[in-house]
């Protein structure tokens, strides 16, 4: 106990906070980075799940089934351990960018797809009679409800993939928890610096389940009715 | 405001309660608690050839470490180094996990090429040295390096929560080599590392280096940062502590621990 409250560990933790920062700023990218690429993918994915055409669902399940049934630290361990005895080197950053974003692109695929098909098909077989083409459908009809429906589970996508970043400290990937692991194992203050790397991954991601809650909420209210002229005019 | 206030008290009782719980610990780790429960569980390496080794074969520990091991149990019990065997419970430790497995009662010594420092002393109690090694560098055949001044501007793998980094920016700055360094958990990641080109070079003590040497690689002529091994134990347990002592200075001084490093070949 004594170890956990003396001022003298946690007035170095704060003498040598700037290590924990560079950290911070290498989760930061990562993470932003990596949300990028995983929602170009999972849309991508998703959408190409929802496509009539037999081939395009087919790759779109290979890829979702292939990064979402093996682990991330896996993943990571190839792409940097793995690929440069095929003469493949792909720097730290960019193993952790594309880690999280294609291991995340998979689950928000799952997101989007699970999203389309929540709008009621009939819907869309109103939209076709009406001279719809399949584009058309999906950009007026079905992804604006897919969005309102996808937000919540994306935002917490985002925050998993936040929280995932921390692998790359396995790879000595310079983030917020290779440099915890270092500077508390070079001190030998292992309270301050867990403490201070679970502090820092909570300031990232308290923020974002705010807004999954607020997005949660959003989601249930139903938009107010239109004013309709008892439908008079319609038949003009 | 009132469930504001509640709510408050309650997180406060909570956390109370969980260091009340952490603290109760501690009090059975003397040296007659560790007597009565007939077995001492010892933190070691698993991965360090000829110090403390799993041998996947007979799934047992091996090395120097794991004899001295065997040798404070013996004295503990009162029996035979050979009966003590039976007595005594590994653990496998890498630099990061021994600190808080010793600090929370999980291992009661750790024999894990653990370096004795200023800084250590502070955090935990060390036992005379029973080994002195230096600190070396490990690098791939076909990488072009061949002399100290090759190192400029290379990447350098070390253990995490080691004190290599530290010697080998000391070792460097004399010879305004600059270089920047990679921390890994376990000696087996900075080999694959090293074998990867990840990194350029594989530093640690040359004891240590020496098991990972394969055919692809070869040891630098480099040598610096002599440091002692010691057995440690935790600050508040300063009867193991003398015990563990003890029993390393009678086996340097009756020629033992000589006797088994030669065993292993580190003399």
């Amino acid at each position: 106990m004594t170890k956990l409250f003396s001022i003298r560990r946690w007035m170095q933790l704060f003498g040598d906070f700037d290590q924990f920062l560079a950290g911070m700023r290498t989760t930061l990218i990562v993470a932003l980075l990596g949300l990028l690429i995983a929602l170009a993918l999972g849309i991508l994915f998703g959408v190409l799940s929802s496509v009539k055409i037999k081939i395009l669902p087919w790759i779109a399940r290979i890829y979702v089934e292939f990064f979402q049934n093996t682990p991330l630290v896996v993943q990571v361990f190839f792409y940097s351990f793995g690929l440069p005895f095929i003469g493949v080197r792909i720097p730290d950053l960019m193993v952790g960018i594309l880690g999280v974003g294609l291991y995340h692109g998979a689950y928000i695929a799952e997101v989007v797809r699970s999203g389309i098909e929540a709008v009621p098909k009939g819907q869309v077989e109103a939209a076709e009679s009406q001279g719809f083409g399949h584009i058309q459908v999906m950009g007026y009809i079905v992804l604006p409800q897919t969005l309102k429906i996808t937000l919540p589970p994306l935002t917490n996508q985002a925050m998993n993939l936040v929280k995932n970043t921390s692998v790359l400290a396995m790879i000595a990937g310079m983030d917020i928890m290779y440099y915890a692991k270092s500077w508390a194992g070079n001190n030998g203050f292992f309270y301050q610096g867990y403490l201070s790397a679970g502090l820092l991954y909570f300031i990232l991601c308290f923020p974002l389940t705010k807004l999954t809650a607020w997005l949660e909420q959003k989601a249930k209210q139903v938009p107010s009715q239109k004013k309709i002229n008892n439908g008079m005019e319609a038949d003009v | 405001m009132k469930q504001t206030t509640r709510k408050v008290s309650v997180l406060v009782l909570a956390s109370v309660l969980l260091l009340a719980l952490t603290g109760c610990k501690g009090k059975s780790d003397t040296v007659a608690a560790i007597q009565k429960a007939g077995v001492l569980k010892v933190g070691c390496k698993q991965d360090v050839l000829n110090f403390g080794y799993l041998n996947p074969d007979t799934n047992t520990y091996e090395g120097l470490e794991i004899d001295i091991a065997y040798e404070i149990a013996a004295e503990l019990f009162d029996c035979s180094a050979e009966e003590a065997k039976e007595k005594v419970e590994f653990t496998g430790v890498n630099a990061t996990t021994r600190g808080p497995l010793l600090d929370n009662g999980e291992i009661d010594v750790v024999l894990a090429t653990f370096t004795i420092t200023d800084d250590r002393k502070e955090s935990w109690n060390f036992s005379t040295p029973y080994y002195t090694d230096a600190v070396g560098f490990l690098a791939l055949k076909d990488s072009g390096i061949t002399q100290t001044a090759d190192l400029d501007g290379k990447v350098i793998g070390v253990s995490n929560a080691a004190t290599t980094k530290d010697a080998v920016t000391e070792y460097l700055a004399d010879k305004n080599i600059s270089v920047t360094f990679k921390e890994f958990d376990t000696y087996p990641s900075i080999k694959v590392a090293l074998s990867s080109g990840n990194i350029d070079i594989f530093s640690v003590d040359r004891g240590i280096l020496s098991s990972y040497a394969d055919d692809t690689t070869f040891l630098l002529e480099d040598r610096f940062a002599e440091q002692d091994y010691g057995a440690a134990t935790k600050l508040e347990n300063k009867e193991l502590t003398e015990l563990v002592d003890k029993v390393i200075t009678d086996m340097i001084a009756d020629g033992r621990m000589d006797t088994y490093k030669a065993k292993y070949n580190l003399n």
